[in-house]
């Protein structure tokens, strides 16, 4: 089987990304503000194709990195098996596809994730839950956004095809 | 950016996510004997990339960090041994000083050296006491290896000493226990601070390289047996009238910090013994 080059490149790219998230991030000091490329390669990935896709690589990707925090094992393969999912589901029902739109789509998704994943594990309350959800969240969200704009115009070229469905 | 222009949700991909959320929701359900051999199993297997990958990078930014300490240590190691040579040397001096000052007994007051950058710093000295501490004009300055100078103005907290180099400062000085007398001067044409003469000693008198010459305590103004330098060996000779030597000081202006400015009072005093010479023979240090 032939795999078309652009193709190829999209899987670069979102290879790339996931790559610098575990290679990047650790060099710096711990931030609760620190960009999720693996979200915005999720992301990437799931509005490129069919929601099915992005719902079983948001179940993937969040069994994997359940398994790095396994007190909430479950907690973020659930979220981001729905964050996959609505991202492709939004997608095809916003249709506009500009640099702003996929900011914003990808700051939604962060954000929710965060709340669905806090929900799910239940490990949070009152104080500390509202300053998750309401600031560090957010911030997070607003940083893995801007990150995703960094990719998109870096790598326009190699994000412009469209997987097979 | 093209994105495909045909999605939507079909039942297919309705079914495929709740699948996904069915199974993700068994997962959070697991027990925990169950959920932590999985995660571990993954951890092992299909992470293991990832978490070798997390952990040279957190490694590397540890070492970073630890270069930086290293890096911020050395420097300040660096800066506290180029200050050490400085400060053992002040010690040093104080110290001497301090004994200088049990061995006077009285009569002195004790000056910090106020250095300048200017050219004639080693010519002239600033020092940090004045009227007010009791230093007098043309009072003996000395240091704990000899004499420096003499007071040449007093203001009311700082007063200006002449140093030994200075071209017009002139001394009696002797040597032998008093036998040979002559005047020393600093050598014209050489750099401050660096050598003296000792002029009008009998043509008749040898002395040998290494002889210590102290003040005579002629004049009223210096006090016998303050050590001015030591023979070098002879300058120049004025056949059958005189010769000069020329004279290692015992003291380098542009290196004391601290000196004692001693009491005019003391001019008929003879002081070989407070210093860290040899006491000429008869010489003694009074008592106050």
């Amino acid at each position: 089987m032939r795999v078309p080059p652009d193709r190829l490149k999209l899987i670069a790219a979102l290879v790339l990304l996931v790559a610098l998230h575990f290679v990047l991030r650790p060099r710096f000091a711990p931030s609760p503000f620190a960009p999720d490329l693996v979200l915005v390669a999720l992301i990437f990935l799931a509005i490129r194709t069919r929601p099915a896709v992005g719902a079983v690589a948001g179940f993937v990707v969040g069994l994997l990195s359940d398994a790095v925090s396994p007190t909430t094992f479950g907690a973020g393969a659930f979220a981001l098996t729905i964050v996959g999912f609505a991202a492709g589901w939004l997608k095809a029902v916003v249709f506009a596809d500009n640099l702003l739109v996929n900011a914003l789509i990808v700051f939604a998704a962060s954000w929710l994730r965060d709340i669905l994943q806090v929900a799910a594990s239940n490990q949070l309350r009152g104080g500390a839950l509202g300053l998750q959800l309401l600031v560090l969240s957010p911030a997070a969200a607003l940083s893995t956004a801007a990150a995703a704009l960094v990719a998109l115009l870096l790598l326009r070229g190699w994000l412009t095809a469209v997987p097979s469905r | 950016m093209t994105i495909g222009t045909e999605r939507y949700g079909s039942r297919a991909d309705t079914a495929v996510f709740v699948v996904c959320l069915v199974l993700s929701v068994v997962a959070l359900a697991l027990p925990e004997g169950l959920r932590l051999p999985i995660a571990s199993a993954l951890r092992r297997t299909v992470l293991l990339p990832v978490v070798t990958a997390e952990r040279q990078a957190a490694q590397s930014r540890e070492e970073r960090q630890d270069v930086l300490a290293l890096r911020a240590q050395r420097d300040s190691l660096a800066l506290a041994a180029a200050l050490l040579p400085d400060l053992r040397a002040e010690n040093a001096q104080l110290r001497a000083l301090l004994r200088l000052g049990g061995r006077l007994g009285y009569g002195y007051v004790g000056a910090e050296v106020l250095h300048q950058t200017g050219l004639t710093d080693g010519l002239t000295l600033l020092l940090s006491a004045g009227r007010r501490e009791g230093v007098e004009l043309l009072a003996p300055v000395v240091a704990p290896t000899g004499l420096l100078g003499a007071i040449l103005s007093v203001d009311a907290h700082s007063s200006v000493a002449m140093a030994w180099s200075h071209p017009d400062f002139r001394v009696s000085a002797t040597v032998e226990g008093g036998r040979i007398f002559g005047i020393v001067a600093a050598r014209r044409g050489e750099a401050a601070g660096e050598v003296m003469e000792l002029t009008g000693i009998a043509y008749r008198e040898t002395l040998p390289v290494g002889t210590p010459v102290v003040t005579s305590g002629l004049g009223g103004i210096f006090p016998r047996g303050i050590p001015i330098g030591t023979v070098q060996g002879v300058l120049r000779e004025t056949a059958g009238w005189e010769r000069t030597y020329l004279l290692k000081p015992a003291v380098h202006p542009a290196q004391v910090s601290h000196v004692m400015v001693l009491s005019l009072d003391r001019a008929a005093d003879t002081l070989t013994a407070a210093f860290d010479t040899l006491p000429a023979p008869g010489d003694s240090v009074p008592k106050p």
